[in-house]
């Protein structure tokens, strides 16, 4: 109990100081989280909408290894990326190992099939009557599909928040990619690691704290957003 | 000609839903189609509307032949609108719902507003400009469907059940709203309804489906019956409970145990004074309903189901039944027809 008071206080502490170390910290994981999530619905949705409305051989084989996609443990994205970008790999003269884009490329993988299959999810969900009466109306394909996707929205926002939150959460990828370089690749769930293994669990709980108030104001945002777009609908 | 169908199928797997052999449609007419459920009505609307391919057979819309490529499809669907039988509204007022149509043709927005204005008009919905589509009642959602189909002034409405599931005021207003349409557009319609007589009052064709097929049988008096006991000559059917008829083997299309029976209400007898030199099954039973349509008297009797009789009105003035009169009801073998289901196992 006394653990939790005192990382209550510490987490307190280190918002009102406005710690410098932890600034960069925040502002690291929400840069390459944010970026991350919006490079992957810029692949996700537009094929999880693809991939649910067209009916192709090897449909259920796509959905099945998306499914399996899911699962996928971030060590081994992790390594997968590494053994790419590493010195010796195919794409190693870019030095990208230890960079924030390297935590991206490796973050977006791990949410592509998370936006992709919620994607689908949401838009199977959708009356076809909306598509037929699109159609009838004289709509073209591409008309056709956004007004599926505006009907969709609602499940659509909810597969980019959970991909959110799982990238902001996640710290295999970050480890292996980023390599926790103090001020520049260190992100939250990284700083949480390493104090951690330095026997700093107060510190450490602070920081997850730190990670869930920011986790959950990202989350009001875009609920407010969410929430917006339906009270705008008239 | 507006539409001409030859040897046209759709298949659903194994599961034949439409099969016209062929069927032309006149220009600026209303053509009513009716049919029990499951007899194609929708699938056939749909094809007429370009959005299902048939699997089999030629369409030819406007004299032109339909191929059914994408591109062609983007065209020829610019002045078909098919009104589903329960329309979605997409999401966004009611004036966003009838600006759709107009806006993906780019009509300029001054154009628009006026042609949104006259549509709600027609519909006797104008306070409802900025509601919320999605929560207008059934009705209402069928009406809005209406202007937001006829704002876009196509060559064809089809209307799949325009009157289903609304209540009769605004069953009405729609049924007034097609006819004025068709009078003051010349616009073509095709609709199709379960009502014989809602058909009859508004088209100028009647189109009658049976099992995916164009028939001359209309879709009253068709009943699911059960063969109970096959005799020498004669079976007895059983129509429901306590209901039996007796019918020659040689209607039945072969030794099945559930046929669907079909009575023409024009060949029904009502009271018949004599019955000797006709065979057939008599009945007793209470009148239900009467209703005058086309020059002619639709009686309905109760007898266990529901029987529809039509008589000539010369023969009506000279019975004159009356609601609750107990009445007799012969059916002539001549009148029944059937066509096998399920054969005996």
């Amino acid at each position: 109990m006394d653990l939790l008071l005192d990382s209550v206080r510490s987490a307190l502490l280190l918002f009102l100081s406005f710690d410098q170390e932890l600034v960069d910290i925040v502002l690291v994981s929400l840069k390459v989280s944010f970026s991350a999530t919006l490079i992957a619905a810029g692949f996700g949705i537009p094929g999880g909408f693809v991939i649910a409305s067209s009916s192709f051989p090897g449909k259920r084989f796509v959905l099945t290894s998306l499914n399996t996609l899911l699962a996928l443990p971030t060590v081994v994205i992790g390594l997968l990326v590494y053994s790419f970008i590493s010195r010796r790999g195919l794409l190693g003269p870019l030095g990208l190992l230890y960079t924030q884009k390297a935590m991206v490329i490796g973050q977006v993988i791990l949410i592509v099939p998370v936006i992709m299959t919620l994607t689908i999810a949401a838009i199977s969900r959708i009356d076809q009557r909306y598509r037929m009466t699109a159609l009838t109306l004289g709509a073209s394909r591409n008309q056709m599909a956004l007004v599926i996707l505006k009907e969709a929205r609602y499940g659509i926002l909810a597969a980019v928040i959970a991909a959110f939150g799982r990238v902001i959460a996640e710290v295999g990828i970050s480890m292996m990619l980023g390599g926790n370089a103090k001020g520049f690749t260190r992100t939250m769930t990284t700083a949480m690691a390493l104090e951690y293994n330095k026997g700093e669990f107060v510190l450490a709980v602070a920081l997850g704290i730190t990670l869930m108030t920011f986790a959950f104001l990202v989350n009001m945002l875009f609920h407010l957003l969410q929430g917006r777009t339906g009270s705008d609908a008239v | 000609m507006l539409y001409k169908l030859d040897k046209l199928k759709r298949c659903h797997g194994s599961r034949t839903v439409l099969n016209i052999d062929t069927l032309e449609i006149d220009a600026n007419r209303i053509y009513t189609l009716i049919g029990p459920n499951g007899a194609g009505k929708t699938s056939l609307l749909k094809i007429l509307a370009l959005l299902d391919k048939p699997t089999d057979g030629s369409m030819y819309f406007l004299d032109q032949r339909v191929s059914f490529e994408e591109r062609q499809l983007y065209a020829l669907r610019r002045q078909i609108v098919l009104l589903d039988q329960n329309p979605i509204m997409f999401t966004g007022s009611v004036w966003k719902n009838i600006e759709f149509g107009l806006k993906v043709r780019k009509v300029a927005a001054r154009v628009r507003r006026q042609q949104i204005e006259e549509a709600l008009e027609l519909v006797g919905m104008e306070n409802f400009a900025h509601y919320n589509a999605q929560g207008l009642s059934g009705g209402e959602t069928k009406r809005i469907a209406l202007a937001r189909a006829l704002v876009l002034q196509p060559e064809v409405l089809l209307c799949d059940e325009p009157t289903a599931n609304v209540d009769t005021e605004n069953q009405e207003i729609i049924l007034n709203i097609i006819g004025r349409i068709n009078r003051e557009r010349q616009g073509s319609i095709i609709f199709s309804t379960h009502y014989l007589s809602q058909g009859q009052r508004l088209a100028d064709h009647t189109l009658l489906l049976q099992n995916g097929a164009l028939s001359d049988i209309a879709n009253e008096n068709i009943y699911r019956v059960s063969v109970v006991e096959f005799r020498e000559k004669y079976c007895t059917c059983q129509l429901t409970g306590q209901l039996f008829l007796t019918l020659p083997n040689h209607l039945l299309p072969g030794k099945v145990s559930i046929v669907k029976l079909h009575i023409d209400p024009k060949g029904i007898v009502l009271n018949p004074e004599e019955k000797d030199s006709v065979e057939g099954n008599l009945m007793s039973g209470h009148v239900t309903e009467l209703s005058q349509e086309s020059g002619r008297i639709r009686v309905v009797v109760d007898v266990g189901v529901k029987l529809v009789l039509i008589m000539a009105l010369a023969k009506y003035r000279l019975e004159k039944p009356c609601i609750g009169d107990k009445v007799q009801v012969f059916i002539p073998y001549s009148n029944t027809f059937c066509t096998g289901m399920d054969p005996v196992t």
